[in-house]
């Protein structure tokens, strides 16, 4: 399949500091790639790169065939971006934003005016469209955004973080949109929400520090990072007894309790005999081994320490 | 060619239209306290100024600094807004249009700001004074005012572009552009300088202004010193607004 993205060894540098390094992926067209990294990965400088905001240390990326490098307008032509932040034009409508963006990308009124149409009845703001952006709620706001960036009607999205500081109503209707969108086009997103991931994204790679970590789909990320070694246990009696033996365990490195239930970490995945032998008289209502989330999957690759 | 400036500055266009009105209150409330304070009040002292009635003398630098304010204010808090409030300007660069785009249509809405301002003044101030002027000499007249509105538009441009607080273009007006206005002979002859000082008074583009406005207004032709002064002045200051905004977008 022709791959909608490709970026060849871009590499952003500070002085020392390397927020991009030598980062290179290829995103199929008509799928839906999450790309996802604490604060400070580096997730909005490769957006900013690709969207022609940011140029490369070295390398270069293509949209759609068009090099960042030397077809920064036609790559423009083809994308819509919805950044971080929403910046709507509060002196504009609804409509009027829309309408300057139509104009922006050279379309006639007669063309941008059908699409702004359609666009409004999609976001459910047709009834508001005459009004400024500064009286909507955050989610219309947001909805907003990404109607302005269809406008054009795009052939890849980037969508940057789209439903930080979002309900969860509107961050469900905005997830109902992008399914929406992968039919007729790419979309390349980015997000601290990992459900929102496994939700959304067909394929979903992990960075930090400016490279890659991890790279597949929810399920072969979760498969690649399952060690068979946590499991969940739950007691119908006497827990409070079984939960000194378990820590007193050797091949039991961490004892986790929840009422009755436990989550036992072993210290490999061939102490699971032993401990089904220590447990073998206890009274057990469940016993299973705990898949990892995808949140585990991250935590695990990017560390648990807060950054900056 | 333009077509995104000219969407731009449709856009600014728009938004002034919608606070017209308003926009004009305020902005014709100053130079008409000024002519009124002075134009009026130091008529019994000062009768004449080379032999031209004391607020015919003001008059025509008044208009042009309404121009000209208006033409900085304009550009240079629209493009600090747009850059660092909004951020609409990131909204526009990811769009087929280019940089030259962004800063054209912004510098041709600041100019136009200044344009109308300063015809306003200008017709609010002929309906009070008891003198007429010879309509002939306007075309040189509007010409001045808009070469002026333009190199101050560009000046303003470049201090929305390169400020990131919003207290610094304040301190920019304060500490340059009305030094430079009140320097430039608005209210009094260049000839009241030492004349050590004058040839650097000469100089300032702000006395081109001034002066190039009166001398086009009463005389109907701009001194060649003055004319060449205004075109060069705009045309660096234009150069300078395009350089200094693609830099910093390429940041």
């Amino acid at each position: 399949m022709p791959h909608a993205i490709r970026l060849h060894e871009i590499t952003k540098s500070y002085g020392e500091f390397k927020a991009v390094d030598r980062f290179s992926l290829e995103v199929e067209r008509g799928t839906v790639f999450g790309l996802l990294g604490p604060n400070g990965a580096g997730k909005t400088t490769l957006i900013k790169i690709l969207t022609t905001l940011m140029r490369p240390t070295h390398g270069d990326a293509f949209v759609e065939e068009f090099s960042i490098l030397t077809a920064g307008k036609s790559v423009r032509r083809v994308i819509g971006v919805v950044p971080q932040e929403n910046n709507l034009d509060r002196y504009l409508t609804a409509r009027e934003n829309l309408a300057l963006h139509g104009r922006l990308h050279g379309l006639r009124p007669a063309a941008y005016n059908r699409r702004i149409d359609e666009l409004l009845e999609m976001t459910g703001l047709t009834s508001r469209q005459n009004d400024f952006p500064d009286t909507f709620s955050g989610g219309m706001q947001r909805r907003l955004v990404v109607a302005r960036a269809l406008v054009h009607e795009p052939r890849v999205l980037f969508l940057d973080e789209p439903t930080t500081g979002l309900d969860p109503q509107s961050r469900r209707a905005l997830w109902e949109y992008v399914r929406g969108l992968r039919r007729n086009m790419t979309v390349f997103l980015t997000t601290h929400y990992m459900d929102e991931a496994d939700a959304l994204c067909d394929r979903i790679m992990i960075m930090d520090h400016g490279v890659c970590l991890a790279d597949g789909t929810a399920a072969e990320l979760k498969d690649a990072f399952s060690r068979a070694h946590v499991y969940q246990v739950e007691f119908r009696r006497d827990s409070d007894r079984y939960e000194g033996m378990l820590a007193g365990l050797s091949f039991v490195r961490s004892v986790e309790r929840s009422g009755s239930s436990f989550q036992i970490t072993l210290s490999d995945e061939e102490s699971i005999k032993p401990l089904m032998d220590c447990l073998g008289g206890a009274d057990i209502r469940r016993i299973c081994l705990k898949e990892p989330s995808l949140e585990e999957v991250f935590i695990s690759l990017t560390g648990e320490k807060l950054r900056e | 060619m333009f077509k995104g400036a000219f969407s731009i500055w449709g856009r600014d266009m728009m938004v002034l239209r919608r606070s017209i009105f308003s926009e004009l209150v305020a902005v014709i409330a100053y130079p008409l306290t000024l002519y009124l304070a002075f134009g009026f009040g130091l008529k019994g002292y000062i009768s004449e100024v080379n032999g031209v009635p004391y607020p015919l003398f003001i008059a025509p630098g008044l208009i042009s600094m309404t121009a000209i304010n208006a033409a900085f204010d304009e550009s240079s808090w629209s493009m600090w807004f747009h850059r660092r409030v909004q951020r609409t300007i990131e909204e526009y660069r990811v769009t087929p249009i280019t940089v030259y785009d962004i800063v054209i249509g912004k510098i041709f809405s600041g100019f136009s700001q200044g344009a109308v301002k300063g015809s306003v003044v200008f017709l609010v101030i002929l309906l009070l004074t008891p003198f007429r002027i010879d309509y002939g000499h306007l075309p040189v007249y509007l010409m001045c005012i808009a070469i002026s509105s333009m190199t101050f538009s560009c000046l303003g441009t470049i201090c929305g572009t390169v400020i990131d607080k919003p207290e610094n273009i304040g301190r920019v007006q304060s500490v340059v552009i009305v030094p430079l206005i009140f320097m430039a002979g608005i209210f009094f002859p260049l000839s009241s300088y030492p004349a050590s000082i004058r040839p650097f008074i000469e100089l300032l583009p702000t006395t081109a202004v001034f002066e190039g406005a009166r001398d086009a207004l009463l005389q109907g032709s701009v001194p060649a010193p003055y004319l060449l002064n205004l075109i060069a002045t705009a045309a660096v200051s234009f150069l300078v607004a395009v350089y200094t905004f693609d830099r910093k977008m390429a940041e």
